[in-house]
């Protein structure tokens, strides 16, 4: 396997060359820079929770809270939403007139009803016209849900366990939930992509490069094969995207940020660069010179990056399932805990894997053609056409 | 025809495009042959070499490379072959030892051997002082020179140079021309080159190659004696009150004629040179003869 060795000295090409390091340093400051702009470092550093993703949203939305047991209320973020303690007539009074957006009534014999087995049913009351209900709808879930955690832990701690029916919690509004915090995902799940787009710029140059500085003869002289030569090529900069992204994890957890799921974040991030790098391998294996594969790759990115950032975001707009053929959904989706059934992976895998192998082929079968080597190089109708009969 | 053929190119037809580069072009290099390819620009020299190296596929016609075909076993020929390119560059980034190390595990040199390959090779090319300088703080000889050392890392039976001096000076040059000259023996090596006395000087034999075709192929001397069939022994003389007929009388000679001082004589052959001197004893300022060089062969040959 032979393009190992060419992996190895690209890397440590790679490794010894200022523009990389460069890079590398423009990386870690817009990094810095993205910290800086979520204000969660310094913002959270003060709490004693420690440090979370999720900026401080205090006087943002406000619920008022019908709670005689004191059991939800206490457990409310008032990091994320401002409670207030009311009845059901006022609460909606305030509703009305914009000051709060949501009323969230806890029957008053929930206590009870817990010891009894039976089912608790909130209800939660939320102004449709307010953008910010989806904060609310999203709080009291996931209050409901620590809730239902708890009172299970201590319901089996202290009953016989011949009891096997669990509380159950029900909420009246229903609807999809546009949790603040997701923004914030998206926003990490950006970060994280990142370095998939910065090296594109390194393989240019190792291939394009041979081109410019007439060093690719030399490459086509050797008993190694093309394809080799592009996987190794390739492989030189997924490895130091790999690198980066680690890198990358490790400053955002030094930085206190807490990424969950962070081994399947950090494999689909770095699977996610295997269709780039075959892609930015064909343009380069075609393009004559940097310029033009500088153009070209940039449109082209432009076009990946919203691939995987629009349906993330349809994901949290509708969670419709269409979504996961971007792997940006799925890291965004485990950034939040959320459970991923394994079938979800399978869109934005198979997606991965079709794109990155059809075109790494069509980068070695560019690279084979002497005529995209040496000239004349035959137009892009030329070549769809020998694609179409067969002569590629 | 060479019966040993270590490379053998069978009637090989390349356009590109309209450019028809090389036409039916057929050639035998036999083994531990140093053959020279002389043309012009445009020539189709290194189109030639190219398809030997399988870069380029002729349109037609067949190469075997060490009883290997070009069509058939790309891989194996490739290892047979050091290749030095018209426009050798190398990665500017890289120090001269570590790129020959790069060459020497692409092309497979067995660990151990690699060091004492390199250090013998920068020996062999007078770089061991500069082997961990980087290349980009090379003068263009200094590459050319870590250019042949890394064509040669893998110790192949066949070595091809296209224009190995082109644009160095004249030291340089004949540097450069010195290394392939020790490199005679048991090697096969293809020396492209427009330098007439290059080729003349180091070849075994010539291939005059023009417009996609062979021209003429043979030793250097055979080329010569074809345009002139003679050489021009030039006699300076004191007294010009000289018998002529008395030269025209040896068998050897074709004409004579005097301008000045000087006496030009036209020879079939060499053998009565000295005898031709003796009419002259007494009489003599200088003697020298001109020879045909490869450059009137070409020039006859491509014209
Ligand atoms: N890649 C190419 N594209 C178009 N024309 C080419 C290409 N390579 C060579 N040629 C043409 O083929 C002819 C032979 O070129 P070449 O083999 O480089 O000649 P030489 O090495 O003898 O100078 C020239 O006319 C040249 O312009
Ligand atoms: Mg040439």
């Amino acid at each position: 396997m032979k393009f190992t060795t060419i992996t190895k000295w690209e890397f440590k090409d790679t490794l010894s060359s200022r523009k990389s390091v460069m890079i590398f340093i423009l990386q870690l400051s817009i990094l810095l820079l993205m910290i800086v702009v979520f204000n969660s470092f310094v913002a959270n550093m003060e709490s004693e929770q420690g440090l979370s993703i999720a900026p401080s949203l205090s006087g943002f939305a406000s619920v008022n809270v019908q709670d005689s047991s004191g059991l939800f209320q206490k457990r409310i973020n008032t990091q994320v939403l401002d409670v207030t303690s009311s009845n059901y007539n006022s609460s909606l009074k305030k509703m009305q007139q914009g000051q709060s957006t949501g009323f969230l009534q806890v029957p008053d014999d929930t206590v009870n009803d817990i010891r009894t087995m039976k089912p608790v049913n909130l209800v939660l009351y939320v102004d449709y016209t307010d953008p910010k209900r989806s904060l609310v709808e999203n709080e009291v879930n996931s209050t409901a849900k620590t809730m239902q955690d708890a009172i299970s832990a201590s319901w089996v701690g202290s009953l016989n366990p011949q009891n096997d029916s669990e509380p159950e919690f029900s909420q009246k509004s229903a609807g999809g939930a546009m949790p603040a915090q997701v923004m914030d995902r998206v926003m990490l799940a950006i970060l994280l992509f990142l370095p998939l787009f910065l090296f594109g710029n390194m393989l240019v140059d190792s291939i394009v490069g041979e081109k410019e500085r007439k060093t690719g003869e030399i490459l086509i002289a050797m008993p190694i094969s093309q394809a080799q030569v592009v996987l190794g090529k390739g492989m030189a900069v997924v490895l130091t995207i790999a690198i980066q992204v680690a890198l990358w994890i490790l400053i955002l957890l030094i930085a206190g940020f807490q990424i969950k799921n962070l081994f399947l974040v950090y494999a689909l991030v770095v699977l996610t660069s295997l269709p780039v790098v075959g892609i930015t391998s064909a343009v380069s294996a075609y393009a004559k010179n940097y310029k033009e594969a500088g153009i070209v790759l940039s449109f082209i990115y432009i076009g990946i990056v919203g691939f995987l950032i629009i349906p993330a975001v349809a994901y949290v707009a509708r969670k419709s399932m269409a979504a996961n053929i971007s792997s940006m959904t799925l890291v965004m989706r485990l950034l939040s805990g959320e459970p991923v059934a394994p079938v979800d992976y399978l869109p934005a895998i198979l997606c991965i894997v079709i794109v990155g192998l059809l075109s790494y082929w069509i980068a070695v079968k560019l690279f084979q053609r002497e005529d995209v080597s040496f000239g004349p190089r035959p137009g892009i109708l030329k070549l769809l056409k020998d694609l179409v009969s067969l002569k590629f | 025809m060479v019966s040993d053929a270590m490379i053998s190119i069978d009637s090989i037809t390349k356009s590109f495009g309209r450019i028809k580069a090389l036409n039916n072009l057929s050639l035998d290099i036999g083994k531990g042959e140093l053959l020279g390819i002389i043309g012009p620009n445009g020539a189709g020299k290194t189109t030639t070499i190219r398809i030997i190296c399988c870069i380029l596929k002729p349109d037609s016609g067949d190469v075997h490379v060490g009883g290997y075909s070009i069509h058939e076993d790309q891989i194996k020929i490739k290892s047979m072959i050091g290749y030095l390119p018209e426009e050798p560059n190398l990665y500017e980034r890289f120090k001269a030892r570590d790129l020959l190390r790069y060459f020497a595990e692409l092309y497979g040199v067995p660990k151990p051997e690699i060091n004492p390959r390199i250090d013998e090779l920068l020996e062999l090319v007078n770089m061991s002082d500069r082997a961990d300088d980087r290349i980009n703080t090379f003068s263009k000889g200094l590459r050319q020179r870590i250019g042949i050392a890394r064509a040669l890392i893998h110790d192949p039976p066949i070595i091809i140079f296209d224009e190995p001096t082109m644009g160095l000076d004249p030291a340089t040059a004949s540097n450069i021309r010195s290394f392939i000259r020790n490199l005679k023996g048991d090697k096969t090596i293809i020396l492209c080159t427009h330098y007439m006395r290059e080729a003349d000087e180091l070849c075994d034999r010539v291939a005059i190659v023009n417009r996609g075709n062979v021209m003429d192929v043979g030793e250097p001397d055979y080329l010569k004696s074809k345009v002139h069939g003679e050489t021009i022994l030039k006699i300076k003389v004191k007294d010009l009150n000289v018998d002529l007929n008395k030269v025209q009388d040896f068998n050897s000679v074709e004409r004579v004629n005097m301008v000045g001082n000087e006496v030009s004589v036209s020879l079939k052959s060499r053998i009565e040179i000295p005898d031709i001197i003796d009419v002259f004893a007494g009489n003599l300022v200088s003697v020298n003869t001109e020879e045909p060089t490869l450059e009137d062969v070409f020039i006859n040959a491509v014209g």
